[in-house]
């Protein structure tokens, strides 16, 4: 009967790979810099897998990562990845990596030139003949194109050296079916970051996460919580982090880690070429809701938010457009405000409609030549292609300083507006019966192509709720288009008596 | 031992089926366009996957059968897709489809149940009992089951009537795996448009096609050449059509005929639900099969008048029916244009035209006379004066190069070809001027796909501005399944 190892078990970091910028020398102050931050809360460390690069790393790098790895790891064991596509370069690798004092080797399936089952077992099974280090296998189907067949696993579980199995493909029920066949001699580890409570209330031993770099805090938790037997408190925990740990998984690996480290003050540079830091894999707008992930998570401190919603006199909100009362009321313009949403998701709408060929015209028209000054207009759209009618100007009211706010303002405000402009559109037409609908707000169709309407939104900075705030925006710019389109022209609703 | 059937080679088109307003079989229009396609095919299929026969009744789908065979009164085959998901249905409506006078039938593989491929193959033994030919119909984009090649093999050569075998795949392996087991036995369909030409030099003897609604008679023409041996005519006439018939192989293929359809003037209604206009079939999609029909000479100009308040200019531009015949307005207009793939290239151009005294002119001039040059605006052209806007901080040299150089060329082909087309025409070009804000991704690399994004992006931006589209039925059609893509977390 095979002899498990009593170590083998609970949260290990997936370690990244630091470089230096320009020279992509590996940064090995950092990389200690990172073991210690990731140490308290983890049960020992993984160098050079997937996240850690590998495959961009000389047979020399790896051998250091591990031989800083123990020498940082304060007696916790280190798992060596020893990944490659030849049998001959895993063996070299799993060597080295013995003789650094590595405690196992992480070993992926070979990949690029696709071997038969028969070589993928024969792979495994000369490292494992060869090389006296235990060996986990690694299933990671997203980046290898191929499961490891569980058949394989089934016979490579009778080897001495083969003491694990790493699952990153987030398949449950090839996990399970792992579980099911080969837990009775080998350590089942989950590596997909999105379902490990289901795996480890499922059964396996542990995980090898690269998040767990970054939230090993969290995972060390779950860990125990499932031990406990105390799911609802690890179900909650593992959804803090859920959306997290969906952007490492699918949006950037290793690279989306290294941008969240850096975040918390770690800087790991950037990832070896052709990967980019940002702009890949990892895309700017991602990016941005790692922070805002991250300040869900107090990891990193958020900026208090100073700021006011409009108030005063409608008529007088608009001076940016350098529309003033008089302007309004001598043009006969249309304005109306709404407001809705509690806390973060408050939102004010103020609204402003006239004719093209009035001052409104030239200040819809000037807004699109001003860019760049923190809070440019955007044209209302349903969705890329669908630009409201009458054409319609979104202005937020607030500075946009950063990806993170913008991203609230360009989707969600964007197409909210524009959804309560259809709305009212539609009431506006005609009905069935002859008439037009009678609903409060509607849009005359005479307003379609003769008049342009610009909406100041006034968005709380902090808002992160995409969901809430489309509703907020929704309600408050229905609101709005109600005031405007069905109070008198040219003047601050409400001042006269309605009928 | 020859072919099962001589009749069954040739250009067939997988008829559209056209439907009311209020979502009936709309006769006289199929009436019309198996007249528009008659001239140039070899067979007719009413009822296919193009026919939307998936969204169809029964008794819709025999009178629809029924409409065709007596508009084509004989003057050629006629191949009905009786295919269903059942082996009950599929040889019930087979059979009334034989003693309806069908010259054969198209049967789809059984789809969603995927059943396993000896039951594919008694579903086709229980078929081939009916009587009449058959072609068996291999489409695993939607069927989700792909033929096997000994499957396929053994019921074109056990089953007497599989006449042939419509491949829809775009597999052209499976293809050749087909020709070289049964090559000269029964016939070999290709039913992807996109491969038409190479599989017809391979060996294919016909193709059932969705384009050949819309270009029957560019496919009778690559047919001919490559049994004529001429390669060169054949491949010539397939790359002219490329990007036209990739857009309605992958663009929701009922929609994107049905669409071109109605752009060439004949009254063709929209797709059954769940497929709706601007879905599969995007709005950017439409632009470019507009202009691919256009340059095939499917889409005619007609002349138009812009009224410049005061003062008329004549132009002629390729017009839809939705094309207004006078454009008046001039004082301000909105267009938005939006091209891609891939996402970090893709270009968004916010247009604005309007009259150079208007609210238009006066902000390029007062912005140009003001923060134009530290905040980058520039004019890229005088006729029409054109100010070019960037929507995002430029940093990198290599951002400077994609928006100034690239971007901007891509907006100045957009006019310059809106200008040849008669869009943008002679006399109002020192009268209108345009702001373009245009979007370039900090992460854009391919500078090529910026250019022509933008090019793209504009061009449909203009015709957008001056045609008033989205129009307000659009936007209200389409308000509640909209999906802005930024709207989501990720």
């Amino acid at each position: 009967m095979p002899v498990k190892l009593p170590w083998l078990k609970g949260v290990f970091p997936a370690l990244v790979t630091p470089f230096v910028k320009k020279t992509e020398e590996v940064d090995e102050g950092a990389y200690r810099l990172l073991i210690r931050h990731t140490l308290p809360n983890v049960d020992g460390l993984v160098t050079s897998g997937t996240t850690g690069e590998f495959p961009y790393l000389t047979r020399e790098e790896q051998r250091r990562l591990v031989v800083i790895g123990v020498e940082e790891a304060g007696g916790k064991p280190v798992i060596a990845g020893c990944g490659a596509s030849s049998t001959q370069e895993a063996i070299a690798l799993a060597r080295d990596a013995k003789e650094a004092g590595a405690s196992a080797a992480l070993i992926v399936t070979p990949y690029f030139l696709h071997p038969s089952d028969k070589g993928v077992y024969q792979h495994f099974y000369d490292i494992a003949t060869t090389v006296d280090l235990p060996i986990i296998l690694y299933n990671i189907p997203q980046v290898m194109d191929r499961y490891l067949p569980r058949t394989v696993v089934e016979d490579l579980a009778d080897l001495p050296n083969i003491v694990g199995l790493k699952d990153s493909s987030g398949d449950l029920t090839y996990t399970m079916e792992l579980l099911e066949y080969v837990s009775d001699r080998i350590d089942i580890f989950i590596g997909h970051d999105e379902v490990v409570l289901p795996a480890l209330a499922g059964g396996v031993s542990g995980m090898i996460l690269a998040s767990a770099q970054v939230y090993p805090d969290v995972w060390q938790k779950v860990f125990r919580l499932v031990a406990e037997g105390r799911l609802e408190e690890a179900r909650a925990l593992q959804r803090s982090v859920q959306k997290l740990s969906r952007i490492f998984c699918r949006y950037g690996g290793g690279v989306a880690v290294k941008a969240a480290l850096k975040m918390m003050g770690l800087d790991m540079g950037r990832p070896r070429k052709p990967l980019k830091s940002v702009g890949g894999a990892l895309i700017h707008e991602t990016r941005a809701e790692i922070r805002l992930e991250l300040e869900k998570l107090g990891k990193i401190p958020v900026e208090e938010a100073v700021f006011e919603y409009p108030s005063g006199s409608l008529v007088e909100r608009f001076g940016d457009l350098e529309i003033t009362p008089g302007i309004i009321t001598a043009h006969r313009m249309r304005v109306g405000s709404g407001v809705a949403g509690e806390g973060l998701n408050k939102v004010q709408i103020d609204l402003i409609a006239g004719g093209k060929e009035t001052p409104l015209g030239d200040a819809y028209a000037l807004q699109l030549t001003y860019p760049l000054h923190g809070r440019e207009a955007l044209t209302a759209i349903l969705e890329p292609a669908l630009t409201v009618r009458p054409a319609t100007l979104l202005l937020p009211t607030l500075p946009q300083k950063n990806l993170r706010q913008a991203n609230m303002i360009y989707g969600p405000t964007q197409s909210a507006l524009a959804r309560a402009i259809v709305d009212a559109l539609e009431a506006g037409l005609p009905s069935a019966s002859g008439g037009t609908g009678g609903v409060k707000g509607r849009i005359p169709p005479a307003a379609v192509d003769g008049e342009v309407m610009v909406a100041l939104a006034t968005v709380h900075p902090r808002a992160l709720d995409r969901h809430a705030l489309y509703q907020s925006v929704h309600a408050a710019a229905t609101q709005a288009l109600a005031q405007a389109f069905s109070g008198a022209r040219g003047e601050e609703p409400g001042t006269r008596e309605e009928e | 031992m020859g072919y099962k059937t001589e009749w069954l080679k040739g250009i067939f088109p997988a008829l559209i089926t056209p439907f009311t307003p209020d979502d009936r079989l709309d006769e006289e229009a199929y009436c019309e366009l198996i007249r528009f396609v008659l001239p140039h095919v070899n067979g007719v299929v009413p009822c296919g996957t193009t026919g939307e026969f998936s969204y169809m009744t029964l008794e819709e789908r025999k009178r629809a059968v029924e409409v065709c065979l007596d508009e084509v009164s004989g003057r050629v085959p006629v191949v009905a897709g009786t295919g269903c998901q059942s082996t009950r249905e599929t040889v019930a409506l087979t059979e009334w489809a034989r003693d309806a006078g069908a010259s054969g039938a198209l049967i789809v593989a059984p789809y969603f149940l995927k059943p396993t491929f000896n039951e594919v193959y008694d579903h086709f033994r229980a078929v081939d009992q009916v009587g009449l030919p058959f072609i068996l119909y291999n489409i695993p984009q939607c069927a989700g089951t792909h033929f096997k090649w000994w499957t396929a093999e053994g019921m074109a050569l056990d089953l007497d009537n599989a006449i042939g075998i419509k491949d829809s795949s775009g597999d052209l392996p499976f293809m050749d795996a087909m020709f070289e087991k049964v090559k000269g036995k029964v016939s070999i369909f290709v039913g992807h448009d996109e491969v038409v030409q190479p599989a017809l030099a391979a060996g294919a003897d016909g193709a059932i096609l969705a384009s050949a609604n819309l270009i029957p008679d560019v496919w009778q023409r690559v047919y001919r050449a490559v049994q004529e041996g001429d390669l060169e005519t054949a491949q010539y006439w397939q790359q002219r059509v490329q990007k036209l018939v990739r857009i309605v192989v992958r663009c929701s293929s009922t929609q994107a005929v049905k669409e071109g359809l109605r752009m060439m003037g004949l009254p063709i209604g929209d797709s059954r639900h769940p497929i709706m206009p601007g879905g599969g079939f995007k709005r950017e999609d439409y632009g470019e099969l507009r202009l691919q029909l256009e340059m095939l000479g499917k889409i005619k100009k007609a002349p138009v008048t812009y009224d410049l308040g005061g003062r008329q200019v004549e132009t002629e531009v390729f017009a839809t029916p939705q094309t207004p015949r006078t454009i008046s307005g001039f004082t301000l207009k909105v267009g938005e244009g939006f091209a891609g793939p891939p996402f970090q290239e893709l270009a968004h151009v916010d247009l604005l035209m309007g009259l150079k005294d208007g609210p238009v002119g006066r902000a390029i001039e007062r912005s140009m006379a003001g923060w134009g040059e530290e905040r980058g605006l520039r004019i890229i052209n005088e006729r029409p004066r054109t100010l070019l806007v960037p929507t995002v901080t430029i940093r990198t040299a290599k951002q400077r190069r994609l928006f100034y150089e690239h971007a901007a060329e891509g907006v100045n082909l957009g006019i310059r070809l809106s200008i040849e087309d008669g869009f943008l025409p002679e006399g109002i070009l020192d009268d209108v001027a345009l702001i373009a804000n245009v979007f370039v991704h900090p992460a854009a690399s391919i500078a090529k796909r910026v250019e022509f994004n933008n090019y793209k992006a504009t061009r449909h931006a203009i015709r957008k501005a001056l045609e008033g589209r989205p129009t307000v039925e659009e936007l209200i059609n389409e308000k509640a399944a909209a999906r802005h893509p930024f709207r989501y977390a990720p």
